[in-house]
């Protein structure tokens, strides 16, 4: 039965008028002010800014994948690519534009009317730029998950840099996390009225402030074995790659659910707002958050394969968990299409930018998570999962599919109060038809790729039919998201001086009263 | 085919667990926004679906299970990775030493006998490779007979085994963990003894 606060725990309400904020922002207020939606704002445009350059990276790197053989990049400024790449799409991109938009929204949705401790927030945003300027100035070319004894021996003498990098990006998100568990704290309502939005706060919170300082740990351990003060990961030199791995992916796993986790808030909040209806179940989702993030942090061993000294109970225990996190997921994905399904949607809606890009996240989590099912089992893991392309298929699923579609719905649902105009409509939709089809081109052909055990991180490949032919498939798809990017960034600079201006409601639900059938009966 | 784990049916029946769970997501969410009719679903129905989800999780560990512990008591039973010097068990028809190193593989026979980057073996034969690396972690794949290892630096080492195809020819064997710049070339061939000669994936 719907809750009768329903209506305002679970959105549909406007929450801001449309405003030029952007238009009044100077210099000074752009880097220091406290204000919740200029910290927002700036954090949105940095991420924007990191999606251009890792997604650049992506470009070269693909056009070099296009062919088998080595057409134009060498295997190591190859390999700083690809990293730069995954560490600024994750760290730089993914994470900070949903906190953004998480920031943007709690203010009004959890009724703080300010962000608690933006100081934090502010802190976290300048620990994040000089991590990514380290980053881009060292060029580390030993992946985002910077295995040793590899990283430690191949890499050049700006290493260090990199290792402080991952230090600051800990500290980051851990501020981050604290910021977000002080406002999930403070919403109105508490915890039976709370919004689904302060729920997933106090969720991501828990996440960033319980795995960051292990990867800050990490990431020391990693700078004094550099610095060959400690031996603690090299193998050589006493050390244990294992004590790496189970420190390194227990902030490795719930990284995975810390975009997750900000764009399931935004869908929570958002697809009410466009339907003008609460969501089918809140206690559902409230228990989905919480099962997704205990889960979260007992799974993290599936992501390598444990030496045999400590495989058996590990690797079933695991298994075991990872089959079950599969359930949080589905019910959130069972709840949004049970509340799509319970009344007729909005013509509206159908109309909005934003709620497109909803809908097609909510394709790309479903197919990106049911592969969860094979991924999780050992026997399958050993064949063609582990390492193959399957596995950048599934994480593209859900980073670029879900997080990536959810933030842009985000985006454009906030632009007309930030910038006082709506974007263009046409533009808008050449940039969604644009990404979708690259995406699911890209996923799919990843998962092809995967499933013909094509190696990850690999510059040259052998010419055989089943690689050579997806791979150049792939690189158009990639392409094509690209191009959806470019005019993305064209709608939201010509739209902020030319774009129709928005008064009252930007996002009043209209419905088709002539077509559509009466709502079903509430149970 | 089915190969040494065993997977061929079972992977086949999973695979078509996945197919079906994310074709039934897609068709509902489709159908929730294109047809006309309208459904408030009963709370139970997800409950009911909770269950189901539970039953497959318990499915799936299972067989997974039961397939990973056979194919593992073959590897333990030869007892290469109890950390003593062992002569070949008989159960295998030929055991191979691997070394991966950055970035090549040699193959050394029970007679000593190195190979640089090409395992040769018999048609159908069952091999065993214990593997180990003594620089970085590395990958040990063959897409042909679907197995995959992870190998971390150790005195242990890992091991698997295959069952050789039958067909006669070079298969290829490949590193699937970053181990560094040459990592794209870290390949070796399984080569099948016959009169066929033809590389395979």
């Amino acid at each position: 039965m719907a809750h009768p606060d329903d209506i305002e725990r679970m959105g549909g309400l406007p929450h801001w008028e449309p405003e030029n904020v952007i238009g009044k922002m100077t210099l000074g207020t752009l880097l220091f002010s406290h204000d919740y939606r200029h910290i927002a704002i700036k954090g949105m445009l940095t991420s924007v800014v990191m999606l251009a350059l890792g997604g650049l990276m992506a470009m070269l790197f693909r056009t070099e994948l296009a062919l088998p053989d080595i057409q134009f990049i060498d295997a190591r400024p190859y390999m700083s690519l690809m990293t730069l790449h995954g560490m600024l799409m994750v760290f730089g991109f993914a994470i900070p534009l949903v906190i953004s938009i998480m920031y943007y929204m709690i203010p009004k949705v959890l009724g703080t009317e300010r962000l608690l401790w933006a100081r934090g927030a502010q802190w976290s945003w300048w620990m994040l730029i000089i991590a990514a300027v380290l980053l881009v100035i060292s060029r580390p070319d030993f992946t985002w998950t910077f295995y040793p004894p590899m990283s430690l021996r191949v890499v050049g003498d700006l290493a260090w840099m990199g290792y402080v990098a991952v230090i600051l990006v800990a500290l980051s998100e851990m501020i981050a996390g604290a910021v977000l568990f002080r406002n999930g704290l403070a919403s109105r309502g508490r915890f039976r009225k709370m919004p689904l939005m302060g729920w997933a706060a106090l969720s991501e919170g828990v996440l960033l402030m319980l795995s960051t300082p292990v990867l800050g740990l990490v990431g020391l351990m990693m700078l004094t074995d550099w610095l060959e003060i400690t031996a603690a990961f090299d193998t050589a030199r006493g050390g244990s790659v294992m004590t790496f791995m189970f420190l390194f992916w227990f902030y490795g796993h719930p990284a995975v659910y810390l975009p997750l986790v900000p764009a399931i808030a935004i869908l929570y909040t958002l697809m009410p707002r466009f339907l003008g209806k609460p969501m089918w179940s809140y206690w559902s989702a409230v228990l989905a958050f919480g099962l997704l993030t205990m889960l979260s942090f007992v799974v993290y061993p599936h992501h390598f394969q444990p030496a045999e000294t400590v495989s058996g109970p590990i690797q079933r225990a695991t298994q075991i968990l990872t089959l079950l996190i599969f359930i949080p997921s589905t019910m959130h994905v069972f709840n949004w299409i049970a509340t799509l399904w319970a009344d007729p949607i909005p013509v509206s809606a159908k109309r909005a930018v934003p709620f497109k890009f909803i809908l097609a996240s909510i394709v790309f989590l479903i197919l990106g998570g049911v592969t969860g099912y094979v991924n999780a089992q050992i026997a399958v893991d050993s064949d063609f999962i582990h390492n193959t392309y399957w596995v950048p298929a599934h994480f593209h699923a859900m980073f670029v599919g879900f997080v990536a579609n959810m933030a842009m719905a985000g985006v454009y649902y906030l632009y007309p109060y930030f910038t006082g105009r709506m974007y263009s409509q046409g533009m808008g939709n050449t940039h969604f038809w644009m990404w979708q089809i690259g995406i699911f081109t890209k996923v799919m052909m990843m998962y092809v790729l995967g499933y013909a055990y094509f190696p990850r991180w690999v510059v040259d490949y052998l010419p055989l039919p089943q690689w050579a032919v997806p791979q150049l498939i792939l690189t158009g798809g990639a392409y094509l998201i690209g191009l959806g990017f470019i005019v993305f960034v064209i709608n939201i600079i010509w739209s902020a001086s030319r774009g129709k201006v928005a008064a009252g409601d930007p996002w009043p639900v209209e419905h088709d009263t002539a077509a559509s059938p009466a709502a079903a009966p509430a149970e | 085919m089915e190969n040494a784990l065993g997977l061929g049916g079972y992977q086949a029946i999973m695979m078509t667990v996945v197919f079906a769970l994310g074709l039934l997501g897609i068709v509902g969410l489709f159908l929730a926004i294109f047809w006309p009719q309208r459904w408030r679903l009963k709370y139970r129905i997800e409950v009911g679906f909770v269950v189901l989800l539970l039953g497959l999780a318990w499915y799936a560990d299972a067989r997974s299970t039961a397939i990973f512990t056979q194919y593992q008591s073959a590897i333990r039973e030869s007892g290469v990775l109890s950390g003593e010097p062992t002569a070949p068990t008989g159960k295998f028809d030929r055991e191979l030493k691997v070394i991966a190193f950055q970035w090549g593989f040699a193959f050394l026979t029970a007679d000593n006998k190195i190979s640089r980057n090409a395992a040769i073996v018999k048609p159908g034969e069952k091999v065993l490779f214990h593997i180990f690396s003594n620089d970085v972690i590395h990958g040990f794949n063959i897409p042909a007979v679907g197995i995959t290892s992870e190998i971390e630096p150790s005195q242990e080492g890992s091991a698997v085994w295959i069952r050789a195809p039958q067909k006669p020819g070079k298969y290829l064997i490949q590193c699937l963990n970053y181990c560094g710049v040459g990592h794209a070339q870290m390949k070796a061939w399984l080569v099948v003894e016959g009169t066929e000669e033809s590389p395979e994936a």
